[in-house]
C-alpha cells in the first residue's frame, strides 16, 4: 500500500521514513493529492451560485463529498466544517445556545480531547451550564459514575476512541443510557472513523464529529453529521454568503439544508480531496486492517514493556492501534527527537488531553500510532530505533 | 561573523557532524557544562517561560563577570543550557550583552531541534541578557 503514498519515497534525516504519528494526521495517497491538484488546474471556481461551466464542475465535485459522506455513514445531514474542532464548536453554538439554559447539565468525560472540553467550557461561561465529567479509571470510563452524571443531563459528549490511549469507549451503551434520560448525544469520532465503519442512524447519536485528515484526506476539512431531530433544533450562528435564502436591509432568511451552517466560500479543493479519500478508503477492508494493526501494536507494546517502558494503552479488541508510553527517566521530547534523527516520526506531549494526562500522573507521553500503510517492518524499525535511543542514553 | 574562541569551537564541532543522531548526542553531552541550579532553588522567577519542557536559569554577576546556573528536565534542553553557559560564564556583562543567539544557528544546533526547542533556546538566551541588564 505504501506505493500509493508518495511521501514514503522520501528520506528523513537520511533514513527511510517510519511514520507512526497517524493519530495526529495520516498521509495522503496520490489519488487525493491528484484530485486537489486537478481541481485547481481544471475546475477552479466558486461553488453553488454561478451558472458557468467551471462553477458547475466545482459545485458537483464539492457536493460529491457531502453525498459520499451521507452514503458512507448513513445520515441525512452532513455539515462540512474545517474539522472535528469546528464541528464540535458548531454543535455548541448552533445547538447548545438554542437548547440549553442556565443550570442545565452537560456530561463529558476526563478522556476528552481539548476540542470536546473547551467549547463547552466557553458555552458554560456564556450561559452558566453545569459540566459533569465522567472519571477515567485504569484507562476506562467509569460507567457507574456515568449513570449518576446522566441524571437530568441535556447533552452527553463523549470521545468514541481516545487519541491518547486508543481506547474504544462503549459508545453504544453510553448512547442508550443517554437516550433513556432524553439527552442528546455528541460523539467525537475523529479517531474512530479512520478505523471502523460507523452507521450513524444505527448508532443513534445526534452529532458525530470527525476530520478528513485522519483518514487519508486533506487537512482543513471535516464534518458534523446531525440527526433529523437535532437538526430541527439548531439555528445558524455564523452569517454570511451561501447560507442565506434572501437578504434585505430589514432582515434575512436562511437556507433550509446544511448550507445554513456553512457561511462563506467553503473548502472546495479539500472537498475534492476528501471525496477522493472517501472513494479510496471505501475499497479498503478496514476491519481486517484494524485487526492486523492492533496485533502489531500489541507486539510493540509488549516489547516496550520488556525494555522498561510504562505503556498506558490497553489495546483491547476494538481499540485503535495506538501505543502511548513513557520511559522512567528519558524525557519524552528527548526520546522523540532521537527517534526522528533515525527517520521515525512519533508524537510527544499531552496530545491535547491535559486532564487525561493529569489522571495518568504524567506531563506527557510518547505516542506511536499505526495506520493502514504501516506494517511489521515499521514496527521492527521503530523497536530498533528505541534500542538505539536506550543505548545512547544509558 | 567572528565569535569568541569558545563559541567558535562549538560551531566547528557541530559543523563537522553530518549524522543527526550524533549531533543530538553531542548536544546532550554539553549538559555536563551546566552549573546546576539545585531543585530547591527552582522558582517562578527563574522559570523559563514559553519553554515546552521545564527549565530554570539563574544569573549572577560576581567580580564583574557573568555566571549562570541552570536546570531542565529534558537532556537536550540541559545541553542547550550547557552551550549557553560556555557562551556567557566568566564574560563581562558588556560582552554578554553584545552576543547574539545566531551562533547556535551557525553551528546548525537549532536545525536539529523542533521550532519549540529552538524558540526555547532563544527564550533562554533572552532571559540571560535580560537578567544581566537588570543586575548591571
Amino acid at each position: 500500500m505504501k506505493a500509493e503514498f508518495p511521501i514514503f519515497q522520501r528520506l528523513v534525516n537520511g533514513k527511510k521514513l517510519v511514520y507512526l504519528d497517524n493519530a495526529a494526521t495520516t498521509q495522503k495517497p496520490s489519488c487525493v493529492i491528484d484530485a486537489m491538484s486537478e481541481y485547481y488546474s481544471s475546475s477552479n471556481s466558486n461553488v453553488h451560485r454561478a451558472v458557468h461551466t467551471l462553477a458547475g464542475e466545482a459545485t458537483e465535485g464539492y457536493e460529491a463529498c457531502r453525498k459520499l459522506l451521507k452514503q458512507r455513514y448513513n445520515c441525512d445531514y452532513a455539515v462540512i466544517t474545517s474539522g472535528t474542532t469546528e464541528a464540535i464548536n458548531l454543535a455548541a453554538r448552533a445547538w447548545g445556545e438554542c437548547n440549553l439554559k442556565s443550570g442545565d447539565a452537560i456530561v463529558l468525560t476526563e478522556m476528552e480531547h481539548h476540542s470536546d472540553i473547551v467549547p463547552w467550557q466557553m458555552l458554560a461561561e456564556r450561559i452558566a451550564i453545569e459540566l459533569r465529567f465522567v472519571p477515567v479509571e485504569n484507562g476506562k470510563l467509569d460507567m457507574d459514575a456515568l449513570d449518576v452524571a446522566l441524571e437530568g443531563a441535556k447533552l452527553v459528549c463523549v470521545v468514541h476512541t481516545s487519541n491518547v490511549l486508543g481506547v474504544r469507549n462503549p459508545v453504544e451503551d453510553i448512547i442508550s443510557k443517554a437516550k433513556a434520560v432524553n439527552a442528546r448525544v455528541l460523539i467525537d469520532a475523529a479517531q474512530a472513523v479512520p478505523h471502523e465503519m460507523i452507521d450513524f442512524k444505527e448508532l443513534g447519536a445526534d452529532f458525530l464529529a470527525f476530520s478528513a485528515h485522519k483518514m487519508c484526506g486533506p487537512t482543513g476539512i471535516g464534518a458534523l453529521l446531525i440527526s433529523e431531530n437535532a437538526f430541527a433544533e439548531m439555528q445558524p450562528f455564523m452569517g454570511g454568503g451561501d447560507m442565506i435564502e434572501t437578504v434585505t436591509l430589514q432582515g434575512s432568511t436562511y437556507q433550509s439544508n446544511e448550507h445554513k451552517f456553512e457561511a462563506g466560500t467553503p473548502r472546495i479543493a479539500e472537498g475534492f480531496g476528501w471525496a477522493a479519500a472517501l472513494e479510496w478508503i471505501s475499497k479498503v477492508d478496514l476491519e481486517s486492517h484494524h485487526v492486523r494493526l492492533l496485533e502489531i501494536a500489541r507486539k510493540v507494546a509488549k516489547q516496550l514493556t520488556e525494555k522498561g517502558m510504562t505503556v498506558y494503552s490497553t489495546l483491547n479488541p476494538g481499540d485503535a492501534a495506538v501505543v502511548s508510553f513513557t520511559h522512567p527517566s528519558i524525557h519524552p521530547e528527548d526520546f522523540a527527537r532521537l527517534l526522528d534523527a533515525q527517520g521515525i516520526a512519533v508524537r510527544t506531549g499531552h496530545h491535547c488531553a491535559q486532564p487525561l494526562m493529569d489522571k495518568l500522573g504524567v506531563n506527557g507521553t510518547i505516542r506511536a500510532s499505526f495506520y493502514l500503510y504501516n506494517d511489521e517492518s515499521d514496527a521492527s524499525n521503530f523497536l530498533s530505533g528505541i534500542d538505539r535511543v536506550l543505548e545512547a542514553m544509558a | 561573523m567572528t565569535w569568541p574562541d569558545a563559541i567558535q569551537e562549538i560551531i566547528d564541532e557541530f559543523q563537522e557532524i553530518d549524522d543527526q543522531f550524533e549531533r543530538l548526542e553531542v548536544l546532550m553531552d554539553f549538559s555536563s557544562e551546566v552549573n546546576e541550579l539545585p531543585f530547591e532553588e527552582w522558582n517562578d522567577s527563574n522559570l523559563v517561560k514559553g519553554c515546552q519542557s521545564i527549565a530554570h536559569i539563574e544569573v549572577d554577576i560576581r567580580d564583574e563577570k557573568v555566571w549562570m546556573k541552570a536546570a531542565a528536565d529534558a537532556k537536550m534542553v540541559q545541553g542547550l543550557q550547557g552551550i549557553l553557559s560556555i557562551a556567557v560564564n566568566g564574560s563581562s556583562p558588556e560582552t554578554v550583552l553584545k552576543l547574539t543567539p545566531n551562533f547556535a544557528e551557525e553551528a546548525g544546533i537549532l536545525v536539529s531541534l523542533t521550532p519549540s526547542r529552538s524558540n526555547g533556546f532563544r527564550t533562554m538566551f533572552d532571559m540571560v541578557q535580560t537578567r544581566v541588564k537588570e543586575a548591571m
